[in-house]
């Protein structure tokens, strides 16, 4: 999937023209070697190494937006891909003694590469580490790329309970787990339209993250329901929590397209884990879900 | 006579219709229009003025198409949830001013080709529970789990919002539960049964006729009058495979031949095996889902024991009751029933007489 390569058109194009440069400046200075001459050995490993530093800089520009950490990694690869490109060039044409420049090209762009490679890679673990101090209380412990969900950019159901095997697995340690979905959702996507329904869920999955601490994750359970695992918090701590995020979404004033003020209420249902698996932990918080939906709200 | 009855061919659905719904769905979703409709032979701009008519397989294939570019396993539900009342013309119309439950499954049940093309209902009112059954209309294949999800979410979304309350559906599925339930949790409801051999929503028969907010009986008398005109220039209520069933299932204490339900049909038995085959199914697979689902009804809602059902149904001896039986569902008829109780919380009744017996 091509996404952000369009972002680094300029770039794409010096790499192209220094690769197009060495070929010409070796077909300038050299002559053409004979079939019987060429080993082919070593044609498939250094042109396998350079066609793999190629996919490597294609990888990384098209997952990355522009920035310094790019400019380095690009930088690096792109040295790196020279060098073996060099090298393959050095099988093919045959450079006379007098020219020594190709020395420089082989032997120097490769260290020069590792260094500007390293030095990307460094500052990416910088980048990265503040990347995950912002992903908190949407992630815990474990990252798997494809559990994120495409709406709300929160986790989903299977990561949930694996999330939820993890923690529970730590013994002698409380753990409660909260689920909350809106009030008569089913109504108020009807009213508003799927769009704005949808971008109400958006707007709630981070006003919710507003509201968490920092060790609390949040998850897309499905449809309108959320659930919350709240770590080292039992059950009067967790129906404080409660009603603080029933608070918070009780004075949410979601706007629709038009610009009308839309109020919702919160449903919650909290389980705390006595020993029980994932699945049944899941299943407790949703009856107490179900069941105080029912009553009536107080007045 | 067997009813006429459309094919997987036929083009009568209206593609602004019902595929609309799931196309707009998608297409928010970052979806090319072009690539949802690959292979449908449908084209945008027909669709956009109003004017294509789309067959059952069309309207299967754009289904493939929107599951491979949003496979994500919520979409039949989001799918179901937008379809109804909708906006078909006079078969919303008359979903939309319902006056109470009976008469908008009604609406399912006699205008099927009008508002559920790839899935059909019957609705069976015993005892004191209401079913509605959901079958395959067609031939839907691979897509069939995709519409009963969507169906049953469609149904439960638009009674709810109908009737102003959540009504208390049981859900019951003849397949496995899937890897994803929290959607069927969320999006239908907490009382899930799979394994259970039926796709079916139960519910207490009083809801059936508890009066409905929104009813307009006006409009809803003109509804069904130009509804009635939709379903007679089409020329069929349902398909012709539900056709059939009906028919056996009608006759399901006098086993019918292939022969004879080629002569009701008018048709040579060369014909109607070659119809049915053209659908992925054969005569005795259709003979063989109407008798099960007749002896699951007896068992589960009235109550039958084991030999009553196979009398009912015409057979010399229980062993070969139950031999058939177990053909059909893999269990012995008494396995099936204690599983069957379950599903409505009732005391399995052999249980019963075994206390009795201590």
């Amino acid at each position: 999937m091509i996404r952000m390569l369009h972002l680094h058109r300029w770039k794409i194009l010096a790499v192209a023209t220094l690769a197009n440069l060495v070929l010409l400046a070796n077909l300038a200075a050299g002559d053409p070697k004979g079939l019987e001459e060429i080993a082919w050995l070593d044609i498939a490993g250094e042109g396998g190494a350079a066609l793999l530093a190629f996919l490597w800089l294609g990888l990384i520009l098209n997952s990355r937006p522009s920035g310094r950490v790019t400019n380095y990694l690009v930088a690096g690869l792109t040295g790196i891909f020279i060098a073996y490109w060099q090298d393959v060039l050095d099988e093919v044409i045959r450079l006379p003694e007098a020219v020594v420049w190709d020395h420089w090209v082989e032997s120097g762009a490769m260290p020069l590469g590792m260094v500007l490679l390293t030095l990307g890679i460094y500052h990416w673990q910088r980048e990265q580490l503040a990347i995950n101090e912002q992903l908190r209380r949407r992630e815990r412990i474990f990252r798997e790329h494809r559990s994120f969900d495409r709406l709300t950019n929160l986790t989903s159901a299977p990561y949930l309970r694996r999330q939820l095997a993890m923690e529970l697995g730590e013994a002698g340690r409380a753990v409660t787990l909260m689920m909350l979905d809106v009030n008569r959702f089913d109504h108020v996507r009807r009213q508003l339209g799927s769009r704005d329904a949808d971008r109400l869920l958006q707007e709630l999955a981070e006003l919710l993250l507003l509201n968490l601490r920092q060790d609390d994750l949040l998850c897309r359970y499905a449809g309108d329901r959320f659930a919350v695992v709240l770590p080292g918090t039992g059950e009067r701590e967790a129906t404080l929590l409660a009603g603080e995020l029933i608070a918070a979404v009780d004075h949410f004033a979601f706007k629709t397209r038009q610009g009308e003020t839309r109020l919702q209420r919160l449903d919650v249902g909290l389980a705390t884990a006595r020993g029980d698996e994932p699945d049944a932990l899941i299943e407790r918080a949703n009856q107490d879900l179900e069941a105080r939906r029912e009553q009536p709200a107080p007045a | 006579m067997i009813e006429a009855g459309y094919e997987l061919d036929d083009k009568f659905i209206g593609a602004h219709h019902q595929p609309v719904t799931l196309m707009d769905l998608v297409c928010d979703q970052g979806a090319e229009v072009d690539r949802l409709l690959r292979h449908t032979g449908l084209f945008y701009h027909e669709v956009a003025a109003g004017r294509a008519l789309a067959s059952p397989r069309q309207y299967l294939q754009l289904i493939h198409n929107a599951r491979r570019l949003y496979p994500e396993p919520e979409l039949s539900f989001l799918h179901g949830q937008r379809l109804f009342p909708g906006h078909y013309g006079a078969v919303s119309a008359l979903l939309g001013n319902a006056p109470d439950l009976g008469l908008a499954l009604a609406v399912f049940e006699s205008a099927q080709s009008l508002i559920s093309p790839l899935l059909t209902t019957r609705v069976a009112r015993a005892g004191d529970y209401c079913c509605v059954q959901w079958l395959d209309a067609c031939g839907a294949g691979d897509e069939y789990r995709f519409l009963v999800e969507t169906m049953m979410a469609g149904l439960a979304s638009v009674t709810r919002w109908l009737s102003g309350e959540r009504l208390p559906w049981i859900f019951q599925f003849s397949y496995p539960r899937p890897a994803y339930p929290e959607q069927y949790r969320v999006h239908l409801g907490s009382d899930l049964h799979f394994d259970a051999h039926m796709d079916a929503m139960l519910l207490p028969a009083g809801y059936l006729d508890r009066p409905w907010p929104r009813a307009s009986a006006t409009a809803r008398a003109l509804a069904l009058r130009d509804c009635e005109n939709d379903l007679a220039r089409l020329g069929f209520r349902t398909s012709f495979i539900q056709a059939l069933y009906d028919y056996l299932r009608q006759r399901v204490r006098e086993p019918v031949s292939l022969e004879q339900a080629a002569s009701a049909l008018g048709a040579s038995p060369a014909t109607l095996k070659r119809r049915l085959r053209r659908q992925g199914t054969h005569f005795q697979q259709l003979l063989d889902r109407a008798r099960k689902h007749e002896a699951l009804h007896l068992l589960q809602l009235h109550g039958y024991s084991n030999d009553q059902v196979a009398r009912h149904l015409s057979f010399n001896d229980p062993t070969n009751f139950r031999r058939s039986f177990k053909r059909w569902t893999g269990l012995t008829p008494s396995a099936c029933r204690r599983l069957l109780a379950r599903t409505l919380d009732r005391p399995d009744p052999s249980a019963r007489s075994d206390e009795g017996a201590c």
